[in-house]
């Protein structure tokens, strides 16, 4: 309160007052939270029912629990380890292939559609505004063992196909995870897109530069804060997914990080070693996370 | 679909390798892929027989012809899909003034504290909802709250989840706007409070209202908090009854609940775009999808 | 991450983020809201809610060391009452494991008093127990099996019956008015009877797998890898693998044992990759799956999943004749968190009814153990297919086969690691 005085001078309280209720809903339901995880993992364990028995004062922090997921993940009983890294691995392919679907669909759809422009928009945005699960459970149907796709495939019935796209295919679980996030991607990647400047392309243009020279030396250099923008706002829920991957195939062979913390957080025992889970996706995303806020902020300086 | 008419074939035929015949066919390669399962799905919810995959005519019998399992028979069905809207209304309800209070406070208000809070809130923007999601069943779990898991736990955590929205929103258009109205209402003898309640709010309304169509459209599209935060199956929303019927022995009952809430989504978007054209009547080069958009 | 100097208060543009600063803004509450946390600490996470139970021991029951709960004459409900008026009794239970026309049954029967019944799920019982002990849900039925009994009487999260309410109780084999996990069965009562075997469909594995030298041998048979499943339950599906290594101490508490699993559940997953849910009364008959661990009653049930056209005779299962396999039973018991004590005690009675218990029996296909449903009956009345005769329940089996026990905590936790390491795909 203090800080107000000096900085605001002339200003009324009113900018506070309204700031206030959002701020302290924020500090009660994001931030303590947060510190209720630390308190869980850093905590101890109830001896009888194994239920977590969270430690509120830093000072008496106990990192048994946190250490013990640490030496799970890498050396000879790094059971963790792989499922970590094929988050990444999946993670990381899913993005790329959203990116390479996104960008061009969004560069069509900004600058190339013409009078079809807002048709088209309404379109891409409508898997927006359709559940995630519905778009799961559409998939599931059609990738069972008798679903249309395997009928598809079969011709017609040409050829007998049999193939369990559920029984644990990590390219199937990386597909599911582009249908699902693709959206997410397209329509920051078109917002960017569409504010380009024409002038400047026309500029190139009129350089001499061809078509696919002006994309290439204009475009796409404009384009980069989009794209990271873009690419950070669908990695980040995707590395705490868990359902794709329990829909699309239910095999340990495909659990990512999301499902490690999905299967522990209710198991007795185990609670803190979610927490610990969270903690670590939380320290990972958080670069991602600030490289975002801090683009975000400049940006809104700029425009 | 827009894509290859006839003429735009035969060029084509011509040139098969211009960059935009090929943008062309992704773009409409794209929008079958990523809306034809779902329309399948949606048909399939009008399957006479039990199969998922296989068509045997067409009924309303998992509507409510079927006296146990059709959406309209089967209570948890329905409760699901009444829970759903429940949260959107709360959630939306409690999100919008909240957030657009906190946007003004935060976009006025200079020091530390602001930019703390305004830190976090885009943190919370970003942040993996999973995340979130296990910290606050912890924080209602572990401490004395009036939180409970169910109906208020899962609003608070859609809220907190959402407030982002509106702020992010509304403060991109107070930028546009820029100060000078409310200044001249000051400058004329209004109270602070009455140049934000008759100049700012206006002019932000149609920012305000898009907000709370994206909020509502999100919540009730909401799984990964609503699962962990649920109570009891009278807690559970559409998104968790799929999740758990589609992992075990789901019947076209579910593609028709699933359908009945793509049509709710719907009709609260479509709706949303009348009231947003309506209130952003008169402003120029304002293209309501295009903020719908940019919004995200 | 950039690195800022320290800001000066003089910054010309002050709304320019610091990471460092906001470190700081978003930390420094913590100081405060600690203090705030501490305050509101909560007491029912400690697990010393009983009296005596901070000595961090359980009792356990086995069929060697049975046990009788003690009572609190207080937590017993007065004979005689009424049941609740326009009340909602909670069951919670796994999905698709009660009849939804046997609860319409219970609500149609019940009218006068206006009740409702909904049906709660979960996924496996671990996680119902903690949500049973954080939540303030207000279930008030339950339907685990008994290795959880110790861990619910000793945080009192169960309700003692008053017999007077459950005169049906004669309608059960007689072995459980007295079973050696509840002695003169004060907390339980019996709800349904399985075996844990091996299902598979015969249309599309020629290998006949009942008479093979050891069945469990296909779940380590690279021909069926990604063709099969195991239970999603840490303790069934690690039973399974124990007695494949000829382990027949399932409860075992000695770490060389829990190794030998371990280092067969990973050769297992290593050569099969199989998937791990409980939904395999509906993926084996929808052709997800040709082989897996299953509940005798999932097998029986899944006929009624079968597409179009199939007949149930596609459905086989294995089930040791001799009844040295996973034998166990899952109860009802009575929350004490719930609302509705006397109506809870009416639906206990009501499902013991042998009429009501068939009829969820045909739903479910989970077989109660009924006295007058002899195993030649499930079989002639329809409930069960002629071909899956071996997955009727017989009642001396009781004595020979092998039982999921509660672990101590050590051991249980030794247990869940290695599930865990299962579960992570390593």
């Amino acid at each position: 309160m203090r800080a107000r005085r000096r900085t605001s001078g002339r200003r009324s309280p009113l900018w506070p007052l309204l700031a206030l209720p959002g701020a302290v809903w924020l500090a009660l339901l994001f931030v303590a939270p947060l510190y209720v995880v630390l308190a869980i993992v850093f905590g101890g364990v109830d001896p009888v029912f194994r239920t977590p028995l969270p430690v509120y004062n830093p000072l008496q922090w106990d990192a048994t629990q946190f250490t013990g997921v640490f030496s799970h993940i890498i050396g000879p009983n790094g059971y963790f380890g792989p499922a970590l890294l094929r988050t990444a691995v999946y993670v990381g392919t899913a993005s790329l292939l959203c990116l390479l679907v996104a960008y061009p669909v969004a560069y069509y759809t900004a600058r190339l559609a013409g009078r079809h422009r807002r048709l088209l928009l309404a379109l891409l945005i409508a898997p927006f505004w359709i559940s995630y699960m519905m778009r799961m459970l559409a998939w599931v149907n059609l990738l069972q063992t008798d679903g249309l796709v395997n009928r598809a495939l079969s011709l017609g019935g040409l050829y007998s196909v049999q193939i369990d796209w559920l029984n644990g295919r990590s390219l199937v679980v990386v597909l599911g995870l582009v249908y699902g996030y693709v959206p997410y991607m397209i329509l920051p990647l078109y917002a960017g897109l569409d504010r380009l400047q024409p002038h400047m392309l026309e500029a190139a243009r009129d350089l001499g530069a061809g078509r696919f020279d002006t994309f290439r030396r204009v475009t796409v250099p404009l384009s980069v804060p989009a794209v990271i923008a873009a690419v950070l706002l669908t990695c980040l829920p995707m590395l705490g997914d868990y359902f794709t991957s329990d829909l699309l195939s239910a095999s340990p062979h495909t659990a990512m990080v999301g499902n490690l913390i999905n299967n522990t957080v209710l198991t007795p025992g185990q609670t803190g070693q979610a927490g610990a889970f969270v903690l670590l996706v939380l320290v990972v995303s958080l670069v991602p996370m600030l490289f975002y806020v801090r683009s975000a902020r400049s940006e809104g300086l700029a425009s | 679909m827009t894509a290859p008419s006839v003429a735009g074939l035969r060029r084509w035929w011509e040139n098969p390798f211009r960059p935009p015949r090929f943008l062309q066919l992704m773009t409409f390669g794209y929008l079958v892929w990523s809306l034809l399962p779902v329309i399948i799905a949606v048909l399939f919810s009008f399957n006479a027989g039990r199969s998922r995959t296989l068509w045997q005519g067409f009924s309303f019998r998992w509507y409510w012809g079927d006296p146990i399992r059709s959406v309209w028979h089967d209570d948890t069905l329905h409760t699901a899909l009444v829970h759903t809207l429940v949260l959107g209304v709360l959630a939306t309800a409690i999100t919008v003034p909240l957030g657009v209070a906190f946007a003004l406070g935060i976009d006025r208000w200079r020091g530390r504290l602001p930019e703390g809070a305004n830190f976090v809130m885009l943190l919370s923007f970003v942040i993996p909802e999973t995340l979130l999601a296990v910290a606050l069943l912890f924080l209602v779990n572990q401490i004395v709250t009036p939180l409970q898991l169910g109906t208020s736990a899962q609003v608070a955590g859609l809220v907190t989840f959402q407030l982002s929205y509106p702020v992010v929103i509304v403060r991109a258009r107070l930028l546009t706007i820029g100060k000078q109205y409310e200044q001249a209402a000051v400058d004329l003898g209004a109270p602070p409070t009455a140049a934000i309640w008759r100049v700012l709010l206006p002019m932000l309304s149609p920012a305000i209202f898009a907000s709370a169509v994206l909020v509502f459209a999100d919540v009730i599209d909401d799984f990964v908090i609503v699962r962990y935060l649920s109570g009891d199956a009278s807690s559970e929303p559409t998104s968790v009854k799929i999740y758990n019927t589609a992992r075990a022995a789901p019947t076209p009952a579910l593609n028709a609940l699933a359908s009945l809430m793509l049509l709710a989504s719907f009709l609260a978007v479509v709706l949303g775009l009348v009231i947003y054209r309506w209130l952003s009547r008169g402003e120029r080069d304002v293209s309501s999808l295009d903020s719908f958009a940019g919004g995200l | 991450m950039p690195d800022e100097p320290p800001p000066r208060r003089t910054r010309p543009i002050p709304r320019r983020t610091f990471i460092g600063r906001m470190g700081l803004a978003a930390f420094g509450g913590p100081a405060l809201l600690e203090a705030l946390a501490a305050c509101a600490k909560s007491t029912p996470s400690s697990g010393s809610s009983t009296p005596g139970s901070t000595a961090a021991a359980l009792t356990i029951a086995s069929p060697s060391t049975p046990v009788t709960w003690p009572v609190h004459k207080d937590d017993l409900i007065a004979d005689g009452l009424t049941p609740e008026k326009g009340a909602t009794l909670q069951l919670y239970n796994y999905a698709d494991y009660i009849g939804p026309h046997v609860v319409k049954a219970f609500e149609k029967k019940y009218a006068a008093y206006n009740v409702k019944v909904r049906v709660s799920t979960f996924n496996d019982t671990d996680e119902a127990l903690t949500k049973i002990r954080t939540g303030k849900s207000g279930f008030d039925m339950y339907f685990p099996s008994y290795d959880q009994i110790s861990k619910m009487v000793s945080a009192s999260l169960i309700r003692p019956l008053n017999h007077s309410y459950i005169p049906n109780i004669t309608n059960v084999w007689p072995q459980f008015s007295d079973p050696w996990y509840d002695g003169g069965w004060h907390y339980t009562v019996p709800y349904t009877v399985y075996t844990t075997g091996i299902g598979w469909r015969a249309d599309r594995i020629t290998a006949d797998i009942g008479p093979m030298a050891n069945p469990y041998d296909v779940f380590w048979d690279p021909a069926y890898k990604k063709r099969d499943a195991v239970i999603d339950d840490w303790h069934t599906a690690m039973a399974m693998v124990a007695l494949r290594a000829g382990l027949t101490d399932i409860n075992s508490t000695k770490p060389a044992d829990i190794a030998t699993i371990q280092t067969q559940m990973l050769d297992m997953q290593a050569k099969t990759d199989p998937k791990v849910t409980i939904t395999m009364y509906n993926d084996l008959p929808a052709g997800q799956m040709d082989l897996a661990q299953m509940w005798s009653g999932d097998v029986v049930n899944a006929q009624y999943y079968l597409p179009k056209g199939v007949k149930p005779d596609v459905l086989a299962y294995w089930f040791p004749e001799d009844g040295k396999g996973m034998v166990d039973n899952d109860l009802m018991v009575i929350l004490s968190q719930g609302k509705n004590p006397v109506l809870a005690h009416l639906f206990v009675n009501f499902m013991l009814d042998t009429k009501n218990a068939l009829d969820n029996f045909g739903y479910i296909g989970y077989q109660p153990p009924q006295n007058s449903l002899s195993p030649a009956q499930t079989i002639s009345d329809g409930y069960v297919p002629k071909n899956l005769g071996t997955a009727v329940v017989k009642q001396e089996w009781f004595t020979q086969g092998y039982r999921l026990l509660e672990l101590p905590p050590d051991a249980d936790a030794a247990w869940h690691e290695v599930w865990q390491r299962f579960k992570a795909g390593a």
